[in-house]
């Protein structure tokens, strides 16, 4: 395996023996791709070992308290992005789910290329287009609508983060389900099953690793979204237990509300270096995993 | 039954979708008063226009792409041309987890090396080398997406002429891609366009400074713009020069996705051809 890895290692290097001039450029440029890279992990984990070192890794990952110049905990962002997160799939995936089969199977063609269409152009909406419209209407609509006293919660969040998404899931999900081949429709329907059982039983099943694939992109850009959600979310640092009806925090709100105070230095921007290693991690687990899925559909 | 329920739900995304773009024309028209383009904000943004809010939108994103562009394209044809192997599947699986970083965190650590360490502090240099960063991986994305569509033909007559592998990649490989790399280039500017995560801290200011006058100045922009005046949610003033702010903003990202995307679709003409 080792001997293997490494023929195959030596063998994809075999173009860098007799470089030319051009390829030292090229190869300089590949180099800085890989410190960029590579730095970025780099420097979260370097700079984040001072408040570990103080704190403890379960002491800073368990605690609960966030108070600057005293103690750094971080288990009340923790909770508040996967809640939040864990609020905007499940919002988001019946609703992408069902209009991604419907564009998929039933709609003709060129409506379908039109919807699409609109909803790749519509996932590059900027994030603070969206928290423009949370704190306009979503936070207004919530507080009226449940009764609340503050509109900004956790609920309100994820619920904006879900429309965010929204569009991303879909088309990619449709693709998914739209690259299930034709004979497979074909053999189906031979065999007397109709369109919606065709749709359900047999193309679903087909495409469900590239939709979980989608699913998990959406999850990462939900995870990782600052601007949207630090408008919305109310900013207490508190672990919100099982009340979703309440502000809260998360991972990147909280960054992008501290970051211009501790600018630079000390043991509260190394608090914050801790948090975005955290962010980072989770993503990284998240991004593999749709990784995985999605080479598991190309086999 | 079922198909009506998911065509009601696809029906609903479609008018949720469309009452989000229909609100930001509906709220952002009004502050269109003559010259909102073209006049300095006044009264910390709550009058006046957004003129230099753009420039320094503009000013950003297009130095992203400056220093970007090199880094992208020479990683990828060394990738796809000189390299095989793992070495070449492991560059590309780190261009995927450098594409899904949160942005903010490109904030985080750019700002501590290109503010701290190199000493160029909060400034819309700053900026422009943390969104060059994080515009990487589109660009990259794009780039390999357009030299893996080559016919490989092409390739092979480039190799039956005996080109060596640099006029290899000038004279065939760089025109055929030519669209292809505009395409990744505008999609780069679109992606800087919409940040704010990663320069709200880094290399923008609110109100006070109209165009940098040196490299450790910050710059005002769209972004920041409107989340400071969001923050006020309460005066209406303050929300009308956001929601045109927001307009202009979205506008902006959209022309610039769609000319990439016209531009795609010549590309894969070009390559069907």
């Amino acid at each position: 395996m080792k001997v293997a890895l490494e023929k195959d290692f030596r063998r994809g290097l075999s173009g860098i023996r007799n470089l030319d001039p051009v390829g030292w450029v090229f190869a300089a440029m590949n180099l800085i791709f890989l410190i960029c890279a590579v730095g970025l992990g780099g420097f979260l984990l370097v700079e984040s070992v001072p408040v570990m070192r103080s704190e403890g890794l379960a002491g800073f990952w368990l605690g609960e308290n966030w108070w600057v110049g005293e103690t750094f905990g971080a288990l009340p962002m923790i909770c508040g992005s996967l809640i939040v997160t864990g609020l905007a799939v499940s919002l988001v995936l019946p609703v992408a789910l069902s209009g991604a089969l419907f564009t998929s199977e039933y709609l003709v063609p060129s409506f379908r290329r039109r919807v699409k269409g609109v909803m790749e152009l519509l996932a590059g909406v900027p994030g603070i287009i969206y928290g423009l419209l949370g704190v306009s209407f979503l936070t207004v609509g919530i507080k009226d609508v449940l009764n609340l006293l503050d509109g900004n919660t956790l609920f309100t969040a994820g619920c904006l983060l879900a429309i965010m998404i929204l569009p991303t899931v879909l088309t990619l999900s449709e693709d998914a389900l739209h690259s299930v081949p034709a004979e497979f429709r074909e053999a189906a329907q031979g065999l007397g099953l109709t369109k919606l059982q065709t749709a359900w039983r047999v193309v679903l099943p087909q495409s469900l690793p590239g939709i979980a694939g989608a699913v998990l992109l959406g999850v990462g850009r939900a995870m990782g979204e600052t601007i949207a959600v630090m408008l919305v979310i109310g900013s207490l640092d508190k672990v919100p237990g099982f009340n979703i009806f309440v502000s809260g925090q998360t991972i990147p709100s909280k960054l992008g509300r501290e970051a211009a105070e501790a600018l630079g230095s000390g043991l509260h921007w190394s608090a914050l270096m801790g948090l975005g290693l955290t962010l980072f991690l989770m993503v990284a687990v998240l991004t593999f995993s749709g990784n995985i899925f999605s080479r598991w559909r190309s086999r | 039954m079922v198909l009506a329920i998911i065509g009601t739900i696809t029906f609903l995304i479609v008018v949720l979708l469309v009452f989000i773009l229909g609100t930001l024309f509906v709220k952002g028209l009004p502050a269109f008063h003559a010259g909102f383009l073209f006049e300095e904000s006044r009264d910390f943004g709550l009058s006046g226009g957004i003129f230099y809010q753009a420039v320094g939108t503009l000013i950003l994103m297009a130095t992203a792409v400056l220093w970007s562009l090199p880094v992208a394209l020479g990683s990828v044809l060394f990738q796809t041309e000189y390299l095989s192997g793992k070495f070449k599947t492991f560059l590309t699986q780190l261009t995927y987890i450098l594409n899904a970083t949160p942005t903010i965190l490109f904030g985080l650590v750019g700002y501590l090396f290109f503010g701290v360490y190199l000493d160029i502090g909060v400034s819309w240099v700053t900026g422009s080398l943390i969104l060059a960063v994080m515009i990487l991986p589109t660009l990259q994305v794009s780039f390999r997406e357009a030299v893996e569509a080559l016919p490989e033909k092409y390739r092979e007559a480039g190799m039956a002429l005996g080109l060596s592998r640099p006029s290899q990649i000038r004279r065939i490989i760089l025109p055929q891609c030519f669209y292809g790399m505009v395409t990744g280039v505008l999609l780069g500017l679109a992606r800087a366009a919409g940040e704010t995560a990663a320069i709200m801290f880094t290399a923008t200011t609110f109100f006070g400074i109209q165009l940098p006058q040196s490299f450790s100045d910050p710059v005002p922009t769209l972004q920041t713009h409107i989340l400071v005046l969001a923050q006020e949610a309460a005066n209406p003033e303050s929300m009308a020069q956001a929601w045109g702010a927001g307009l202009v903003l979205l506008g902006l990202v959209f022309i610039l996705t769609l000319t990439a995307w016209a531009f795609r679709t010549r590309m894969v003409m070009e390559s069907e051809q």
